[in-house]
C-alpha cells in the first residue's frame, strides 16, 4: 500500500515537473518579449541579462504606435483576420454540413472532400507567384479584399473538414425530427444542427483566426502600403538595412499576441464539448 | 385523420433491397403496428411515410394524398424516435412547443397548449429543465409530447418504448394505447417486440426481409400464422416447431414426435408447429401421448411452469400447471390439443392445410 501511494507521488511529481517545463519553454519567449518592450535599448542587450525593466519605459510603444503606422497595421490585420474568419466559418459550415449529411452516389462524398483537403496539401509558396499575377491582373494588389481572399482560399477546406466532422458527430434523427415537426432541411441546419455545433464553430473560429492574424508570407507579397500591410509585415519592418528595432518589434509583437488571448477566453467556454448529451439515449 | 395507403413500393439502398413490392392499407384512425427482426424493413417503411426516405418505386398515400415527392413538412405527420431526438439545448416546454414555434402559433397560444400537453403526460413542472436533467421516461414523456402537440393526420413511432426499463414499458404501453383511443389518430408504430404488437395493434403487419409475411388482427396472428416465420415470431415462449416427414394425415419426426389425424397431408420435409399453451402433461400410458420425452428443464414463471423435453435433436416446451412437480431427465409423456396443431412446408415456409 505504502509503495503504491509512493509511486503516485512520484508519477505526479514527474507530471508537474514536466508541465512546468513546457510552461516555460512557451511562456518565456512571451515574457521576453514583453519584458524588452518596457526596456531601454542598451538594457535589451545587457549582460547579464535584466530579468525585469529596470528602468521602465513607454517609449517603444509610443515609437510604433505614434510615430509609426503600427497602429493602421494592427487595424488592417484586425480586418483581415475578422473577414477571413467570417466567411470561412460561414461557408465552412454550411459546405461541411453539406459534405456531412447529403447524399452522394458512389464515393462522391470521399472524392469531394479529399479534393477539398487536397488544395492544402503543396506549401502555399507555390501559390505565391499565380496569386501574384492574378491579383496584378484584377487590380487588386496592396487591397485587403485580395489577402481576405488569399486567405480565404487557405482556410477554408480546414474549416470545412473541422465543420464536417462536427456534424457528423451530432444524431442526424434530431434534424429529421426537426424535418418532421415543421422545418425545412434549412431550417433544421439553423435552429438544430448549427446550435448544437457550436463547439466546433468556436473552434473552427479560434483556429482561422489564429492563422490569417500570423501569417506572413502571402502578405509579404499580396500588400505593399500601410493600405493593406499587417502586423507581422509591420513588424518584421522594422529589421531594416541599418538597424534592428528590437524594442519597437517587441512592443508591437506583444501588443500582437492580445487580441487573440482576449479572443481565446471568450471563445473558449463554447468549446466544452458535451451539449448534446441528453439528446438521445435513455 | 387519415388513411395510408403503400401501392407496390420498392426501396433500394444500392443493391440491397430494403422493402420490396409493399401493398398495405392502413386505415383512418387505426393503430397498425409493423412487426420484424431487425432489419426487415419496418423502420424504413416507416421512415418512407414520413418523408425521411425516398421511395424507389411505388406510391405512397396519406389521407388520399399522394405524398412521394412531397417535403416532411408539408405531410403534416408527427413522428416519436427510437432515441427521442429531443433538441439538447432547448428546455422541455421549447422541445414541446417547437412545432408550434415552426408554425409560427402565436406565443401566448404556443404557452397555453404546451402547458395543456405536459398536463396531459405529467410533464408540469418539468418545463424547463433541459432534456439531460430528465430520466428515461420523462424524456419519452417529452417525445410524445411533442408528437401531439398538434393533432397531425399519422403518428409514426419508431420503437418509441425500446429505451424503456420494463416495469416503465408496460406502463407506457398502457399510456399509448389509451391516448390513441383518446386522439383517434392513425397510427403506425414500429417494433421487434410481439408483445408491444399483441397488446397494442388494431392490426399486425409482420414484415420479414422487406416483405409484409402476414397482416391480420393480433389474434389472427396469434391462432392462425400463414407461415412458418409468422408461427416462430409470435408468442413467448415461441411456438414448437418440429422438423418431421407427413405420410397420409401422419407426422413423425426423428425425436419419436407422433401426431395423427392431419387430414391427408403429405410432405417429405414439414415442420409441426404448436404453441407451448397447446400441449398439456399426461398421466403414463395415456393414449393421447404424441410423446414421450425426459425433461430437459423446469421453469417456474408464477402463473405456470415452463417444461422443456428433449425429444431428438428437438426442445419442446410446454406451458404445464403451475404446481407441475419434476426433475432433471425424468420421462414425460405430452398430448397436444387437437386443431391446436399447425403443418408447415419446410421448402415453401406457406402453412399447409389439413
Amino acid at each position: 500500500m505504502a509503495h503504491r501511494r509512493k509511486s503516485i507521488g512520484i508519477q505526479r511529481i514527474a507530471a508537474y515537473a514536466t508541465i512546468a517545463v513546457a510552461l516555460v519553454v512557451t511562456l518565456f519567449p512571451v515574457y521576453w518579449i514583453a519584458a524588452n518592450s518596457f526596456k531601454y535599448d542598451i538594457d535589451i542587450f545587457s549582460i547579464p541579462p535584466q530579468w525585469i525593466p529596470a528602468n521602465p519605459t513607454s517609449k517603444h510603444y509610443h515609437a510604433a504606435f505614434v510615430e509609426r503606422p503600427f497602429l493602421i497595421y494592427a487595424l488592417n490585420s484586425l480586418i483581415i483576420a475578422v473577414s477571413t474568419t467570417l466567411v470561412s466559418v460561414v461557408f465552412g459550415s454550411l459546405a461541411g454540413y453539406a459534405l456531412a449529411r447529403f447524399q452522394y452516389p458512389g464515393r462522391w462524398r470521399y472524392q469531394i472532400s479529399f479534393w477539398i483537403l487536397s488544395t492544402r496539401m503543396m506549401p502555399p509558396i507555390v501559390t505565391i507567384i499565380p496569386l501574384y499575377i492574378a491579383f496584378n491582373h484584377l487590380g487588386m494588389l496592396n487591397t485587403k479584399p485580395a489577402v481576405i481572399i488569399a486567405y480565404t482560399a487557405f482556410n477554408l477546406p480546414f474549416a470545412t473538414w473541422m465543420m464536417k466532422s462536427y456534424f457528423q458527430d451530432l444524431p442526424v434523427e434530431l434534424e429529421e425530427a426537426a424535418m418532421v415537426d415543421g422545418d425545412t432541411r434549412w431550417g433544421a441546419f439553423l435552429h438544430v444542427a448549427l446550435p448544437l455545433a457550436r463547439p466546433g464553430l468556436a473552434a473552427t473560429a479560434i483556429f482561422c483566426l489564429i492563422i490569417s492574424w500570423n501569417e506572413f508570407l502571402l502578405a509579404l507579397i499580396l500588400t505593399l502600403t500601410e493600405r493593406s500591410q499587417t502586423l507581422p509585415i509591420g513588424i518584421a519592418g522594422r529589421v531594416t538595412q541599418y538597424n534592428t528595432y528590437w524594442g519597437e518589434i517587441s512592443a508591437a509583437g506583444f501588443t500582437a499576441c492580445i487580441p487573440i488571448m482576449i479572443f481565446a477566453f471568450v471563445v473558449q467556454k463554447h468549446l466544452v464539448r458535451g451539449i448534446s448529451f441528453g439528446a438521445v439515449k435513455g | 385523420m387519415a388513411s395510408v395507403v403503400f401501392q407496390d413500393v420498392v426501396k433500394k439502398f444500392g443493391t440491397f433491397t430494403a422493402v420490396s413490392d409493399l401493398n398495405l392499407e392502413v386505415r383512418d384512425k387505426e393503430f397498425l403496428v409493423l412487426l420484424g427482426p431487425s432489419g426487415c424493413g419496418k423502420t424504413t417503411t416507416m421512415r418512407m411515410v414520413a418523408g425521411l426516405e425516398e421511395v424507389t418505386a411505388g406510391e405512397i398515400f396519406i389521407g388520399g394524398d399522394r405524398v412521394n415527392d412531397v417535403l416532411p413538412k408539408y405531410r403534416d405527420v408527427a413522428m416519436v424516435f427510437q432515441s427521442y431526438a429531443l433538441y439538447p439545448h432547448l428546455s422541455v416546454a421549447d422541445n414541446i412547443g417547437y412545432p408550434l414555434k415552426i408554425r409560427k402559433v402565436p406565443q401566448d397560444k404556443q404557452r397555453q397548449m404546451v402547458m395543456e400537453v405536459a398536463r396531459r403526460v405529467e410533464l408540469d413542472g418539468l418545463l424547463d429543465r433541459l432534456p439531460k436533467q430528465l430520466s428515461g421516461g420523462q424524456r419519452q414523456r417529452v417525445a410524445l409530447a411533442r408528437a401531439i402537440i398538434r393533432t397531425p393526420k399519422v403518428f409514426l413511432m419508431d420503437e418509441p418504448l425500446s429505451n424503456l426499463d420494463a416495469k416503465l414499458r408496460v406502463q407506457m404501453r398502457a399510456e399509448l394505447k389509451h391516448l390513441q383511443h383518446e386522439l383517434q389518430v392513425t397510427t403506425i408504430y414500429v417494433t421487434h417486440d410481439q408483445i408491444e404488437a399483441m397488446t397494442l395493434a388494431h392490426r399486425v403487419a409482420v414484415m420479414n426481409k422487406g416483405v409484409i409475411e402476414q397482416l391480420g388482427t393480433p389474434r389472427q396472428i396469434y391462432n392462425d400464422p400463414r407461415t412458418l416465420f409468422v408461427a416462430g415470431f409470435i408468442g413467448s415462449p415461441p411456438m414448437n416447431l418440429i422438423d418431421g416427414e407427413v405420410k397420409d394425415g401422419v407426422f413423425t419426426s426423428l425425436g419419436g414426435v407422433r401426431v395423427d389425424g392431419l387430414g391427408s397431408a403429405n410432405a417429405a420435409s414439414a415442420v409441426l408447429g404448436v404453441r407451448p399453451e397447446d400441449i398439456h402433461v399426461l398421466p403414463a400410458g395415456s393414449e393421447k401421448t404424441n410423446v414421450m420425452a425426459p425433461i430437459y428443464s423446469v421453469e417456474l414463471t408464477g402463473e405456470s411452469t415452463l417444461v422443456t423435453l428433449r425429444a431428438g435433436a428437438a426442445l419442446l416446451t410446454v406451458r404445464a400447471d403451475k404446481n407441475f412437480v419434476g426433475d432433471f431427465d425424468q420421462m414425460v409423456e405430452i398430448g397436444f390439443a387437437p386443431g391446436r396443431v399447425f403443418l408447415f412446408d419446410r421448402q415453401s415456409q406457406d402453412r399447409v392445410d389439413f
